[in-house]
């Protein structure tokens, strides 16, 4: 079964890249300039708080046992400690991570659907009136600031109309899909013109693929070469840059999150960062990192499930 | 054999000029104008308190309006371009040459040094490109020399990524492989035949990544993580105009309207160049 | 004309067909018959006008393009049908296939799925009907397991197959016309034989009219009845086969039957060069690595051996031939030669010199030796140089010359390989392929060299071009006394420019020998496959003309 066989080989690959994070997240706090223990124990520490930070955190070892230490933790599950909530890194992130995953999908069902009608559009008359608007429309919406068009849009439609809340996650799936409109709207701006291009791109390239003149020739109406033959080889490449844009949205969640006061990983990573809390920022980014690989495989199988060509 | 150069030679739309090149030329040109002539035309200092003229609304004597402290945000957001156009300049040039250079080592010697670079490649795109940079950042410390460096260690790697594909395409050319069987040096190959034939989509690429770059800055500014304030940054000024949106929303308005048309620029300019890049290819 | 003649209607009536793409006219005026059951076939070389004429029947062309004249299948004018009425005719009147196969099958059906779909669409059959349908046609176009098969996707056929495939797509609802355009331009002479036997027998079977396009007169004749010569968008000549190709009215028909390789010998002469031979290649190999990204099954064998166990010697002044189709290992030959690959057995000599072992300045004067001249007209030159800098080049890099000489000395080459002046500070893309190759040739005489490695030169050049490019090699070869390993898959144009000829397979000489012999009498059953596949004008027939039409050589 070469499908198996790919699985089993990109799972071989998954234990090489994973180990590469870790070895990333790890020397992320260790190289940073200056002693560790300092950092965590603050500016003010004294020298004795500084030896027992070094002492408890093994800081004191060679730097390959803290990292064998580190790996055997995070095997262990044990992603870190937070330094100012006191409490392990992994339940801080298992308590913010709901509104970010809720986020993450209300994004991409805002963005799926008028990026698959704004390239259809565009790609039906390429170079055309409808086509050129698009794409500088979806030119200008790449330039927008995330942040600055939150905080304007939180201003006009939260503060000034009143119709939404602008921070805050909401209680039940109505009120979590009610306080996270602003801040989806917000990502899939950007998000919308980036998969549009892509898309349109790829459904130009194929209106005039061989294939499709064959499939003419063969009588196929118009609507047929459309659906069955145009756009499943157009979603593709489209597919492979969802999975790029997951992995770029979890970044846009940070900013997005912090615009609206929303509890998710985003906020909790800024805060940490501001209030250097490392290992949660350690942890987080190892998360992060994860899940984007993860994603990144899930793609890739998708890939492979559609296109023949890949499977061996 | 087959008539496709008849019918590309016939296509009506493909030898136009671009006028959306040239929108971009003239932003980009009137934006480093004003940078420069920041000091002749700002007609206050953007870092003057005045109290007695906090959060006026846009007038006469300020156009833009004052911020929470009574600067002219008119003149602030003229200085503050200054830092922004420096700002895609250092985070875009050294990605770009590191990444070339690598690339173009990575993908026409291949062996080991093209290893070792994919698994870097393998690495980097684990991680997402912001939170890698703000953790990076976060720990260095927050600024705008530590912002282009984080920005710099990971960015080189998409470069690179770029250079090493346009290479091993090129590499297998015949008009390489000539090269080679005429004896000529790697390094004349590299420089001369490798190199300028690779570099265009890459330039490109650098154009539009000026727009990624010009909002990172400002998003680090806005997380208090990039420039540092009182120093006139878009993102700073947005951050600080944010408490104050509801009763003076020209603080937050301006930086950002400003932001839009500088990325502007840099993204027709990009598109525009992706363009040339993908005609010559099929021309 | 001759369709009249017989009084029946013709099935196909193509009447004053203008096609202008803008102000471009590609197609001017053309006006030809079809009668039901005919293979008619319609030649020219690039820019013709052949393509467009047939995509401008089927309305294919590309938006942009609009058509004048009338166009009637049966009666009726397709250029005046709606969109419904098309479709309704397309692929259920007239089936199409095409010069590249693997670009025009969907990669991501099965193509079981794709030979069924027209028959669903037309005759109103179920899938599953139709895909036992697909089974049969697969099996009656020569695919083996068809069940099996049917089941495949396109990157799993061959090139062959994949054409196959696609005659089983464009015959399953039983058209009466089936238009082919370049059929066979992208495969293996055997396997372009086999092809054409297939169209043959349809057409002998179930009475399909055809019209095939193709750059090939030997193509053409080999098939049609009927031919339609175009250049530049019109007709220039038409009329039955045996009468057009030996009594040629037009001038310009009279060029192209000329310019078929195999139509007449090129004087290479062998310059007396001494017994010791220039070039001694002994049990050579080369083993390529299994690619570890794109490869789909080999097997379990992870390493593929392109050269295995090569035998080769060249006399100074000798002009030899290797000749063998794609795969054959004749590629891997020539660049191993100038060490562009790495043999992983046995030695290649350079007069006594191991080729392998040279560095510095041994192996400099090795690359002022050998040279190589390259398939692949546009992409053998740098895009980003005039073609003068680019001859100019090795000149001035190799320190024969300071750069301002080497200038005027490229003018010279350029002058040499007959390239206008005015052309010097062009780039390669606004040249014609036939110029870039010139240009190869100048770069590559640019150090003087003795020995000439042209792989596949002509390959992707008009028929007409190639006759003028072989005539300018010989002139060289003849002028500089030049070595020259001459490398193609055509066996006609090495015999006719060779006096010795190496057949390759497999990466394996199979036969080797003085390249009239290996012509005429082939020994080894592959070698006798590659001859009989050779797709010939009627020479025994023309005899009488072909000393009239050989004056007209340019």
């Amino acid at each position: 079964m070469p499908l198996l066989q790919l699985i089993s080989r990109r799972l071989l690959q998954l234990i090489g890249v994973l180990a590469g994070i870790s070895l990333v997240t790890f020397l992320l706090v260790h190289m940073a300039p200056g002693d560790p223990a300092r950092l965590l124990a603050g500016e003010r520490a004294s020298a004795e708080s500084i030896a027992a930070i070094r002492a408890q955190y093994g800081l004191d070892l060679p730097l390959w046992r803290q990292f064998l230490t580190y790996i055997a933790n995070l095997v262990s599950g044990d992603i870190g400690l937070s330094l100012r909530f006191q409490r392990p890194v992994i339940q801080l992130i298992e308590q913010f991570m709901w509104p970010t995953l809720f986020l993450t999908g209300y994004v991409l069902c805002l963005a799926v659907p008028p990026t698959v009608a704004l390239a259809i559009l565009g790609a039906r008359r390429p170079g055309g009136i409808g086509d050129q608007i698009i794409r500088l429309v979806g030119i200008a919406g790449l330039t927008i600031p995330v942040f600055w068009l939150g905080i304007m849009m939180s201003r006009f439609f939260g503060v000034s109309l009143g119709w939404f809340p602008v921070s805050g996650y909401g209680t039940g799936f109505t009120g979590h899909l009610h306080h996270l409109f602003l801040p989806a709207v917000s990502t899939a701006i950007w998000l919308v013109p980036v998969l549009t291009q892509s898309l349109r791109a790829a459904l130009i390239e194929k209106t005039t693929a061989d294939f499709v003149t064959a499939a003419r020739a063969q009588g196929a109406t118009e609507r047929q070469i459309f659906w069955q033959t145009m756009l499943p080889n157009a979603v593709l490449p489209t597919l492979n840059l969802l999975g790029v844009m997951v992995a770029f949205m979890i970044g846009g969640a940070v900013i997005v999150e912090t615009v609206y006061a929303v509890p998710g990983l985003g906020t909790l990573m800024v805060n940490a960062l501001l209030g250097r809390d490392y290992y949660v920022v350690q942890g987080l980014t190892l998360v992060f990192a994860v899940s984007t690989v993860l994603i990144t495989l899930a793609v890739d199988l998708l890939t492979a499930f559609i296109d023949p060509r890949v499977r061996f | 054999m087959i008539d496709t150069p008849v019918l590309a030679q016939a296509m009506p739309s493909f030898r136009k000029p671009m006028p959306t090149m040239l929108v971009a030329l003239a932003i980009l040109g009137g934006w480093l104008a004003l940078a420069l002539a920041a000091p002749v035309i700002a007609p206050y200092d953007p870092d003057a308190i005045d109290i007695m003229n906090m959060l006026s609304p846009p007038s006469a004597l300020h156009w833009f309006g004052t911020d929470q402290v009574g600067r002219d945000v008119f003149s602030r957001v003229l200085f503050a371009s200054r830092v922004d156009l420096l700002l895609c300049v250092a985070g875009v040039l050294p990605p770009l040459l590191i990444g070339t250079t690598i690339g173009l080592l990575s993908g026409y010697f291949g062996g080991v040094v093209d290893n070792v670079f994919m698994r870097i490649y393998d690495l980097t795109v684990a991680f997402p490109f912001f939170v890698l940079v703000l953790a990076i950042v976060g720990v260095l410390g927050p600024g705008l020399l530590n912002f282009i460096l984080a920005l710099t260690l990971v960015g080189w790697v998409s470069y690179a990524r770029l250079v090493r594909a346009q290479v091993l395409t090129i590499r297998e050319s015949e008009y390489i492989q000539a090269a080679k069987c005429l004896g000529y040096r790697p390094v004349a190959i590299l420089g001369h035949h490798v190199l300028p034939n690779a570099i265009g989509p890459v330039i490109a690429y650098a154009v539009s990544d000026a727009v990624l770059v010009m909002l990172a800055g400002a998003s680090f500014g806005f997380l208090g993580m990039g420039a540092q304030p009182p120093l006139a940054e878009w993102g700073v000024m947005i951050a600080d105009g944010q408490a104050f949106v509801q009763q003076a929303w020209w603080i937050c308005l301006f930086p950002g309207l400003a932001a839009i048309s500088l990325g502007l620029g840099f993204a027709l300019l990009g598109d525009g160049l992706g363009q040339i890049q993908r005609r010559g290819v099929t021309a | 004309m001759t369709g009249l003649e017989n009084g029946k209607p013709p099935l196909l009536d193509v009447r004053d067909l203008s096609v202008t793409f803008g102000a471009f006219a590609a197609v001017k005026n053309v006006s030809f018959t079809l009668q039901p059951g005919e293979i008619l076939g319609i030649v020219g070389e690039s820019g013709s006008g052949k393509s467009v004429t047939c995509r401008a029947v089927m309305r294919l062309l590309a938006a942009g393009a609009s058509a004048q004249g009338s166009v009637a299948l049966d009666g009726r004018d397709l250029l005046a049908l709606g969109e419904d009425e098309l479709c309704a005719i397309r692929g259920r009147d007239i089936g199409m296939i095409f010069q590249n196969p693997a670009s025009h099958l969907d990669p991501l059906r099965r193509i079981g799925q794709q030979v069924a779909a027209p028959m669903i669409r037309h005759l109103g059959i179920s899938k599953r009907e139709g895909w036992q349908r697909a089974v049969r046609l697969l099996d009656d176009v020569g695919i083996r397991e068809p069940e099996k098969r049917a089941r495949s996707y396109p990157h799993e056929f061959s090139g062959g197959m994949k054409q196959r495939a696609m005659i089983a797509y464009a015959i399953g609802c039983q058209p009466k016309l089936l238009i082919a355009d370049e059929p066979t331009t992208a495969l293996d002479v055997t396997v372009q034989a086999r092809i054409l036997q297939l169209l043959k027998e349809l057409n002998r079977k179930t009475g399909l009219a055809m019209i095939l396009i193709s750059h090939d007169l030997g193509v053409v004749a080999d098939i049609c009845s009927r031919v339609v010569v175009m250049r530049g968008g019109e007709v220039v000549e038409q009329g039955p086969i045996d009468e057009v190709i030996n009594r040629p009215s037009h001038p310009y028909t009279k060029l192209l039957i000329d310019s078929q390789p195999g139509r007449r010998t090129y004087g290479t002469t062998a310059t007396a060069g001494g017994s010791a031979p220039l070039l001694d290649i002994a049990r050579l190999s080369v083993t390529f690595g299994a690619g570890r990204s794109l490869l789909g099954g080999i097997g379990g064998d992870h390493s593929f051996r392109a050269l295995d166990g090569i035998d080769l010697t060249i006399n100074a002044g000798e002009t030899v031939g290797i000749v063998g189709e794609s795969g054959s290992g004749k590629s891997t030959l020539a660049r191993s030669i100038v060490r562009l690959n790495t043999p992983s057995g046995g030695t290649i000599r350079v007069d006594g010199q191991d080729v392998g072992t040279l560095a510095g300045d041994a192996l400099t004067a090795f690359r002022r030796r050998v040279q190589m001249v390259f398939q692949n007209p546009y992409d053998s030159l740098n895009p980003r140089l005039t073609i003068a800098e680019a001859v100019a080049e090795p000149i001035w890099r190799h320190g024969l010359a300071d750069r301002q000489t080497a200038r005027k000395q490229a003018d010279a080459l350029l002058e040499t390989v007959e390239l206008p002046r005015s052309l010097r500070d062009r780039k390669p893309r606004q040249l014609s392929g036939g110029q870039c190759q010139r240009v190869g040739l100048a770069r590559a005489l640019a150090l003087k060299p003795q020995l000439l490695i042209a792989d596949e030169i002509t390959s992707a050049l008009d028929v007409t071009t190639q006759a003028q490019i072989l005539e300018l090699l010989v002139r060289l070869q003849r002028e500089r006394a030049l070595t020259l390993l001459y490398i193609s898959h055509d066996l006609s144009v090495v015999s006719s420019l060779c006096q010795r000829v190496y057949v390759f397979k497999a990466g394996r000489i199979v036969e080797q020998g003085v390249a009239s012999e290996v012509l005429t009498t082939p020994q080894n059953p592959y070698t006798q496959a590659l001859v009989a596949s050779l797709a010939r004008l009627p020479t025994e027939r023309t005899a009488p003309h072909s000393q009239s039409v050989s004056h007209h050589a340019t």
